[in-house]
């Protein structure tokens, strides 16, 4: 297990066009030897569909076009239903930051501002990986 | 001007740099083009700059006078909830004065995402985006709506749509008609920018397909709505995807000459449509690159449109929107992206466009404010009416630096250009993905070069504060989804069954006509429309006929 990399789901809405920020984050993860799962996703039931059959360690969830509350609720019920409650889930993209705390009260782990090196989201994964608990 | 006394001067100012020159380290401008710190008459020898503004090739601007017969046309990207409340956004917008030529209303209305890619607000997947960054607009009576009272004769209506563009421009066109209107009244622009998918990660058509449509509207409009903008260039998506400046330049260039490739295989004479295609450039942070892509981006595509047949001078002329760039912006320290913004736009009139947008300071944390949206208007008033820039057309032109630098960006421009038609066109880069593998290595070496600070950006690499920003964007109730499922349910109701199930098959058909190469799609799509036929309904068969695909 401990050789095994790191595994990520890194998830974008397909009808979102703004991808050049979740693509880089998907290389710099993978730069940091990470393997991405790149994910358009149409309903928050695919994020939790793909997340169970592709076995990851961690959710990203890009946002450029609002919804990340209700898709930040959805997605956490949808995971507790499906018995995965051990997965790290992460957000990034335009999210105002006055609702980080409303997102980290429904369960997300971290929010991240657009912007940041993916050196950034990767030590936030490596330390917090297999730690990390839905509630 | 190299005479004796420059010689002298030249030497006089060796002498006076000795003592520090080698300390001056080289530098490059975002196309990766050398700049020295000085530039001189020899560095402009050679060039020809015998020319005037509103002469071909146009290096110095469309028109002769520039602005000072009408400024630019301020288009301020909006759009929210259902077609009520964008409906109250217009109105706010020409009573703040926001306006097109010669004082005539301008209105440039981004779609929600949902209505962007063809589906309706009662559609599982719109959940969370109905009316959110853009307005929800799906059925004749939603563009009956926006387009109610004003004057038809002058109005522009741009609609930025993504993939329902053929929907989009059929739903106005049927909203006029039901007005007793006859169609070639609408002014305004149609996106039809599906050449886009070669570095934006959208579903779409196949690719025949996408030309095959994109060549369906233009054909369309040349027919029957003349005064009608068939096709936006869609620069801008390539520069916000990673194209640095020159990449923008020569993959726009190389995308324009593909839609002319794709009209004259329909049939079309150059001359008939190419005036009626225009772009849509962004503006990224180096003031002066900017200002020499866009001197070069008119002379080049006087060029290619010359090169493709074209005889009149409106067909030559290269029409410009800019969306200054919301890539650049930070969201750290908001207030300072005004800055950002208005040196964009200061970079887009010294450039001689015909039209711009400018972002918002707070785009990067949410939806615009009011005041962040009406600032970033203002700013633009403020350049046009307090800076005197209006009043002298192209007044870099005879800079050493900027004529040497234009120079630059055409021949580096061509060099991509060429490479690419060389290997089949843009076309062929968007099939083979070349095109999206060189933005995308842009974007990340640029990202690199942010990490590593070689590239500053104030707040981000520079000055950076540990400071929480409490700023609210603004929010549009999730309700707005309830209400536009109401609107369009209540719509449905009072349909004709029986004409909306013989519309759609007529669709369906003239689908499987276009993919055969004979007949037209719009005409059929325009009476769906009436029939009231949905923008989600209408590209439910679409997407089956031609090949729906969702890239990576």
């Amino acid at each position: 297990m401990a050789d095994q990399p790191i595994k990520v789901l890194l998830a974008k809405k397909k009808i979102d066009v703004h991808g050049r920020g979740s693509k880089l984050i998907a290389r710099e993860l993978r730069d940091a030897g990470m393997e991405v799962v790149y994910f358009r996703f149409g309903t928050v039931d695919d994020i939790i569909n793909a997340a169970i059959q592709e076995n990851v360690d961690v959710i990203g969830v890009s946002i450029m076009t609002s919804g990340h509350l209700p898709i930040a609720e959805k997605l956490i019920a949808g995971l507790k239903k499906n018995g995965m409650n051990e997965v790290l889930l992460i957000m990034g993209g335009v999210i105002p930051e006055v609702d980080f705390k409303a997102l980290q009260e429904i369960g997300i782990h971290k929010v991240f501002l657009p912007g940041l090196p993916g050196e950034t989201v990767a030590e936030y994964i490596k330390e917090n990986v297999g730690k990390a608990r839905l509630n | 001007m190299i005479n004796e006394n420059f010689q002298k001067a030249k030497a006089a100012w060796e002498k006076g740099r000795q003592r520090y020159a080698d300390k001056i380290k080289p530098k490059k401008n975002l196309s990766g083009i050398d700049i020295k710190s000085v530039y001189t008459p020899e560095d402009i020898e050679g060039l020809d700059l015998a020319t005037m503004p509103g002469v071909y090739p146009y290096t110095r601007a469309l028109y002769p006078d520039g602005y000072a017969l009408t400024p630019w046309m301020q288009q301020m990207v909006f759009g929210y909830g259902t077609c009520e409340e964008t409906r109250v956004k217009m109105e706010n917008l020409v009573a703040q004065g926001m306006e097109g030529y010669f004082g005539h209303k301008v209105f440039n209305i981004v779609y929600d995402i949902p209505s962007m890619y063809g589906i309706d607000a009662d559609h599982p997947e719109a959940e969370g985006n109905v009316g959110q960054c853009g307005v929800h607009l799906s059925t004749v009576e939603d563009y009956d709506e926006i387009i109610r009272d004003w004057d038809m004769e002058t109005t522009n209506f741009s609609l930025i749509t993504g993939d329902n563009c053929l929907p989009g421009l059929a739903l106005i066109a049927a909203a006029a008609k039901r007005r007793g209107k006859k169609i070639d009244v609408l002014h305004g622009n149609s996106m039809n920018w599906y050449p886009r998918i070669a570095v934006q990660d959208i579903p779409s058509w196949e690719p025949k397909y996408g030309y095959a449509m994109m060549a369906d509207l233009i054909k369309f409009c040349t027919n029957s709505v003349p005064a009608w903008n068939t096709t936006n260039i869609f620069m801008y998506g390539l520069s916000e995807c990673g194209a640095t400046p020159v990449q923008e330049l020569a993959y726009g260039l190389a995308w324009g000459k593909s839609v002319i490739d794709a009209g004259k295989a329909a049939g079309l004479e150059p001359d008939s449509f190419v005036g009626r295609l225009g772009f849509q450039i962004g503006i990224q942070m180096n003031l002066f690159e900017e200002v020499a892509k866009l001197r070069a981006h008119r002379k080049m595509w006087a060029k290619v449109t010359r090169d493709a047949g074209c005889s009149k001078s409106q067909c030559m002329h290269a029409r410009v929107h800019i969306h200054t760039s919301g890539n650049v912006l930070t969201a750290q320290q908001p207030l300072n992206n005004t800055a950002r913004i208005t040196l964009q736009i200061l970079a887009a009139v010294l450039g001689g466009v015909q039209s711009i947008h400018s972002c918002s300071y707070d785009e990067t944390i949410g939806i615009p404010t009011e005041l962040s949206h009406r600032t970033a208007l203002r700013s633009q008033q403020i350049i046009m009416w307090e800076s005197g820039l209006k009043e002298v057309a192209d007044p870099l032109a005879g800079s050493y630096y900027v004529e040497w630098l234009t120079d630059q960006m055409e021949k580096e421009g061509w060099k991509i250009f060429n490479e690419l038609e060389a290997r089949g066109g843009y076309m062929k880069g968007l099939e083979d993905g070349s095109i999206k593998r060189d933005i995308d290595n842009s974007a990340y070496e640029t990202k690199i070069k942010i990490k590593t600070g070689k590239q500053p950006v104030v707040g981000l690499n520079r000055y950076v504060m540990d400071e929480k920003e409490e700023h609210q964007p603004f929010r549009v109730d999730y309700a707005i989804e309830k209400k536009a499922i109401e609107r369009l349910r209540a719509f449905r109701a009072k349909r004709n069954g029986k004409d909306v199930e013989s519309a759609l098959e007529n669709v369906k058909n003239a689908c499987q006509k276009l993919k055969d190469g004979e007949g037209q799609l719009m005409p059929v799509l325009v009476d769906a429309a009436e029939k009231g036929v949905t923008n989600g309904e209408m590209m439910e068969v679409m997407k089956r006929a031609f090949n729906w695909v969702v890239t990576e």
